[in-house]
């Protein structure tokens, strides 16, 4: 039931044209920020060209990526796609490839040994010209990377975008990124989340999806590491799986390390009553989001 | 076999009303449109937003009893009645062997079995369970000014 659709976004390298679908927008924040998170940890410059940038930096600061510093050296920097890949509503793809050309060389300049770019595409979802040139803005980025040490990972909506044109940009693509998935339906997502580590659970869960869940809660348990178990989208857990949870929290804090569980009040009632807030180790966190 | 958290409201299970609020059947694929109808009357009763989930989890939790351990089928009833929301879970399955109802609120956390009924007893304001040879029923009864919120 585990399946990943493709690489894990922490397996990119500083070579790769990747592609990243995603379902929703704390996917495509999770996913983003662990891309950015790994490639100022291996000293890369790092830009990050969003639908819109406001909040885009708070988002990092969230999942407990101080951008300060990286901000202020230069390192990363945060813009929306409006103004560099394509400016109001007119898109040329020889331009857009332009500037990723030019901040690839930039970057060498300014002594990076590489560059990470990440990409929203949902700017091509909206009235613009041009847009019809989407498959030639993916091939020229393959061109550009080609014998460099730049990696740029474009962001796709699936649910948005027709699939008629993720498969024209798919074949310019060196890998396709999404988050792994143990469980999906209508009703019910459970993911791996990247930025922090751990899970990520979304809909309403009960006994029933319980094979996935103990899955998932047991990769979480093995990275070895503080795990936060983000439930802020999960609208209704059981009894069982409550449980689990629960269990898992414990043994990691077992282990000397730190357990975050986002959910909503009423789900931070039920963990309470099961004692976890008070188990050294384990903080509830309440999220309204 | 009968069994009790507390004082019980007398009769112990009043029957539904003519025209309950809910009148709904479940089985194990249909545990989500229970909640969800549930849920909505729990909130037009005028419960809080944690009662309303207080109120869907431990009818969740009946009703996957029932699924998991009884007829593997009922149905859900939801009335109000003298300053309560009463909502009985029915199905024609055999007493549970191993089912000793719902255990009192005091009880603390149950390392093995009997989470469900745990969780029931923690968030309802007065409960009963009844074994009869046409079935179990389950009524959970749920004040409807609270307390606790």
């Amino acid at each position: 039931m585990a399946a990943d659709a493709g690489a894990q976004v922490t397996e990119l390298t500083d070579e790769d044209h990747a592609c990243l679908t995603f379902g929703e927008p704390e996917e495509l924040a999770d996913l983003t920020a662990a891309f950015i998170r790994d490639g100022l940890a291996g000293g890369l410059k790092v830009i990050w060209l969003s639908d819109t940038s406001a909040g885009a930096v708070a988002e990092l600061a969230r999942r407990g990526i101080d951008p300060g510093p990286a901000l202020a050296r230069g390192q990363l920097a945060a813009n929306a796609c409006d103004g560099l890949l394509l400016t109001g509503q007119a898109f040329r793809a020889r331009d857009a490839v332009g500037w990723l050309a030019g901040q690839l060389e930039a970057s060498r300049r300014e002594g990076f040994p590489g560059l990470r770019v990440a990409v929203d595409m949902s700017w091509a979802l909206r009235p613009v010209t041009g847009v019809e040139e989407l498959p030639a803005f993916e091939e020229g980025i393959a061109a550009v990377l080609a014998d460099s040490t730049g990696a740029v990972l474009c962001q796709y909506d699936r649910e948005k975008f027709d699939p008629v044109t993720l498969a024209s940009v798919a074949g310019f693509h060196t890998r396709s990124v999404a988050a792994a998935t143990y469980y999906t339906d209508p009703l019910l997502r459970i993911c791996r989340q990247y930025a922090p580590p751990g899970i990520r659970i979304a809909g309403e869960l009960d006994y029933q999806a319980a094979e996935p869940l103990a899955l998932a809660l047991a990769e979480a348990v093995r990275l070895g590491g503080d795990i936060t178990v983000s439930m802020t989208a999960m609208t209704f857990i059981d009894a069982r799986c409550s449980l689990m949870v629960a269990d898992a929290a414990r043994t990691v804090a077992a282990a000397a390390h730190r357990v975050r569980l986002r959910c909503l009040p009423e789900v931070a009632a039920g963990f309470a009553r099961l004692g976890v807030a008070d188990v050294p180790g384990i903080t509830v966190v309440t999220d309204d989001r | 076999m009968t069994a009790d958290p507390g004082p019980s409201l007398p009769p112990r299970h009043p029957a539904a009303p003519a025209g309950p609020l809910l009148e709904q059947r479940f089985d194990a694929g249909s545990l989500y449109a229970l909640r969800a109808a549930v849920s909505a009357h729990a909130a037009a009763a005028g419960l809080s937003k944690q009662r309303v989930y207080d109120v869907t989890a431990a009818v969740h939790e009946l009703a996957a009893n029932a699924v998991l351990h009884g007829a593997g089928h009922g149905q859900v009833r939801l009335w109000t009645q003298d300053g309560f929301l009463h909502c009985q879970v029915s199905d024609a399955g055999p007493a549970r062997r191993d089912d000793s109802g719902i255990p009192p609120r005091a009880v603390p956390w149950p390392a093995k079995h009997g989470h469900g009924l745990w969780i029931v007893a923690q968030v309802t304001d007065k409960s009963s369970i009844d074994h009869s040879p046409a079935g179990t029923t389950v009524t959970a009864r749920f004040a409807l000014s609270p307390a606790r919120s």
